[in-house]
């Protein structure tokens, strides 16, 4: 008898955001793999999705394309529906999570983050589960490499669980300076892609500010 | 027609679309098969096999209960997806409108989705009945829903607090609500993977007559001795207290840190040794 | 749902029958769902004026060697190409589908012509959909073609995955012909630097090395090269095409099988 699984293995490879007072930063690699073939070494995964959000959605790639198609569709009709009104970040965090969560029975395999700058002038990075849970959060990692990531934002973002050398006192989050936030952000990908076989080939990095968008390409370990 | 654009709210989250709704409830896409309920857990139960590939975010400890100075409601803050912790600082307790809370245990999507929606529930309710609606009203609108989807794979436990007009006095309710349809009333409660922990700490600390301080207490107590002893919850306790005049938050509290608090304000913990 | 510590918030088994992970792998409701007679691997890349693909003329029944003249590149519009492997009744359908396309594009006046990206999108969405419905169109997809004025190459499969690349291939290709065609093209842009002859040769070389390796593949082929003449598309599809200059003295290299005094 024949079998079919409808969901793919993650072709994805990892994504990053990190939030800052005024920025957000979104980082992908651009490596497409299927199982342990790299498919393409040039598809970017961080998709424009207008009114300054940014979005990725790490795991089954041909959902993160459906998911992504969607919003674009939903925020086309916003414009007309609202003559041209910007959706602000926390609209579409809330659309994605309708999105996710109409798939509730026959999910999505996904987990999205999103990047914009809030109302207030902030930047803001929303994290989404498969089903649709989401919040604002300071920083996130996605996909293949989320568990090598995710503990060096915690270090170096949060600075959770550390105290302060001189003062023995839980050491303050500080809101990091851009250019801090990027170098985290290359350090993050190159030690992943030393570590992770599903990551490589470029790193694509989108910076956000009030100034508008500024993308950056840094090479990767290509074997 | 700028006038116009200009007085639309600054966040318009209302935009976002429900999925099209049937019978009064939102409709959705089912795979076609003929166990679509088998098909779904075999992708998403993470307890039952470790490798699936969708992981909801899981695992926690919620409790509330009544008392002389009306509701506390205290939950920690750790989401997990099988082993990895997914999110270190989760909104546990879902703020369905200033006069009633929900508590989220179980999948995190379940809960965030259902319990918004019922807040436009409650809302649609005050402008057709120009009142609040009741929570033993609101908890039914959503033991309606988990009993309709009862069987289909939602996982929920939550518990729907808040004040309702009773004989034209303001009384304080506890509904527990979850996913098999089941919804009770009561005065104390504790849901999640570390509810027995919880309970424990509970039960033997309880009394209706506490003082507001004392009950504050007690229930961020429960909890971090629940963080203590269950690896799917911990991080942090976040505090309510609700009065008849609507919800107050009491703040966030560090788990790690309360832990040495305690053992040192309390003499508690002395399984905990120091040098 | 569960109540214990460990399985807290789970479905119960007792409720929800014990977990059944065959639905990893899980079976249609209704329609038959396994290729029956299939095509190998389809391989394609971009050379600096266009676009080189080819696939084998075979159509196979299990290992039987069934039909062996099944063109399995199509020609949609004007100046692209559609590469298809996998199963060949389901390749019909595509045919179908892009005939329909095809005719219901030609009722606007100016006809407007598709381009690669156009048919790309459009197969992408007829993948996903039937993969969503649990009853997939089981083939992999190369189309090549144009977009503005580039070369364009694309892949899907039978779930809707996609992707883009210099050089793409199906089935055994993308472990036998990908790492040929890469030498010249292994990253986007590195097309620029290579010429429609060289393009053409590695693809043949590929084909070989195919023919060779893979057992269900036939050294008759079709190739298409999509090359921009005067600014305009020239779509060439060349048909029988042979592996030519076949060594098969490494076979006397290969022990362990048949009959061997060894």
């Amino acid at each position: 008898m024949s079998r079919f699984n409808p969901y793919g293995d993650s072709s994805g490879g990892s994504s990053l955001a990190i939030a800052g007072a005024d920025f957000a930063i979104l980082a992908g690699d651009t490596r497409h793999s299927t199982g342990f073939s790299i498919d393409s070494r040039d598809q970017s995964q961080i998709a424009d999705l207008g009114d300054g959000l940014f979005l990725t959605s790490n795991g089954f790639s041909a959902d993160a394309k459906q998911l992504v198609d969607d919003l674009r569709t939903q925020i086309k009709w916003y414009h007309h529906n609202n003559n041209d009104h910007k959706l602000s970040i926390s609209a579409a965090a809330r659309t994605t999570m309708m999105l996710l969560y109409g798939k509730r029975f026959f999910p999505y395999y996904v987990n999205p983050i999103m990047i914009g700058m809030a109302d207030d002038g902030t930047g803001a990075v929303y994290s989404f589960d498969p089903l649709g849970s989401y919040d604002r959060e300071p920083s996130r990692a996605a996909g293949h490499a989320s568990e090598l990531l995710m503990p060096f934002l915690d270090n170096q973002v949060t600075f959770a669980n550390q105290l302060d050398p001189q003062t023995g006192e839980p050491r303050k989050r500080l809101d990091l300076d851009l250019q801090t936030a990027v170098d985290l952000v290359k350090d993050a990908f190159t030690g992943a892609a030393e570590r992770q076989v599903q990551v490589g080939d470029t790193l694509e990095i989108v910076i956000l500010t009030k100034d508008g968008v500024d993308r950056q390409y840094y090479d990767l370990r290509r074997d | 027609m700028d006038t116009v654009i200009d007085q639309l709210p600054k966040s318009v989250d209302a935009a976002a679309a429900l999925p099209a709704c049937v019978n009064g409830l939102p409709n959705f896409e089912f795979p076609s098969i003929d166990t679509p309920s088998a098909f779904l857990r075999a992708f998403t139960d993470d307890a039952s096999n470790p490798d699936v590939p969708i992981k909801p975010q899981h695992g926690t400890t919620t409790l509330a209960f009544k008392f002389q100075g009306g509701i506390i409601v205290a939950v920690d803050s750790r989401a997990s997806a099988g082993s990895w912790i997914a999110s270190q600082k989760v909104k546990k307790v879902l703020e369905i409108n200033p006069f009633m809370l929900g508590t989220m245990a179980g999948g995190a999507a379940d809960c965030q989705f259902w319990e918004r929606w019922l807040g436009s529930q409650c809302r649609l309710y005050e402008l057709r009945n120009k009142k609040r609606i009741s929570v033993s009203a609101a908890s039914k609108i959503l033991a309606n829903v988990t009993y309709h989807y009862k069987g289909s794979g939602l996982s929920m436990g939550t518990m729907v607090c808040g004040y309702s007009e009773k004989n034209n006095t303001l009384e304080p309710e506890i509904y527990y609500v979850d996913s098999d349809g089941s919804r009770v009333a009561g005065q104390l409660f504790s849901v999640g993977s570390g509810q027995t922990f919880a309970y424990g700490v509970l039960d033997q600390g309880y009394d209706y007559n506490l003082s507001v301080e004392d009950a504050l207490t007690l229930g961020k107590r429960a909890i971090i001795a629940a963080t203590h002893r269950d690896a799917y919850s911990g991080n942090s306790c976040n505090l309510y207290h609700l009065k008849p005049t609507g919800w107050v938050y009491h703040g966030n509290y560090d788990a790690a840190a309360e832990i040495w608090r305690l053992k040192e304000a309390e003499g508690s913990f002395n399984d905990i040794r120091t040098k | 749902m569960q109540h214990t510590q460990e399985k807290w918030g789970r479905p119960r088994d007792d409720v929800y029958g014990p977990y059944d992970a065959s639905y990893l792998n899980s079976e249609p409701r209704t329609q038959t769902l396994q290729p029956t007679v299939t095509g190998t691997s389809v391989i394609g890349m971009k050379f600096n004026n266009g676009v080189v693909i080819a696939a084998d003329n075979l159509a196979s029944y299990g290992s039987l060697r069934r039909f062996i003249d099944q063109e399995r590149l199509i020609k949609v519009g004007s100046e692209t190409v559609v590469g298809v492997g996998g199963d060949v009744s389901d390749l019909q359908t595509i045919e179908e589908i892009m005939e329909g396309l095809e005719i219901s594009e030609s009722y606007d006046e100016p006809a407007q012509s598709l381009t690669a990206p156009n048919i790309h999108s459009y197969l992408q969405r007829i993948m996903y959909k039937r993969r969503s419905k649990l009853d997939p169109l089981w083939n992999a997809l190369v189309i090549g073609g144009f977009k503005n004025d580039e070369p364009y190459l694309a892949f899907i499969d039978l779930l809707g995955t996609t992707y883009t690349a210099p050089a793409v291939a199906s089935g055994f290709g993308s472990y036998l012909a990908i790492p040929i065609l890469r030498k010249l093209v292994d990253r986007e842009g590195d097309q620029q630097n290579v010429s429609k002859e060289q393009a053409v040769d590695a693809i043949k070389e590929a084909m070989k090395v195919l023919f060779y390796r893979d057992g269900r593949a036939l050294d008759k082929y079709s190739l298409a090269i999509l090359s921009k003449k005067d600014g305009k598309p020239d779509v060439e599809i060349l048909k029988d095409v042979r592996v030519e200059n076949q060594n098969w003295s490494m076979a006397k290299q290969i022990k362990g099988f048949g009959t061997q005094d060894e």
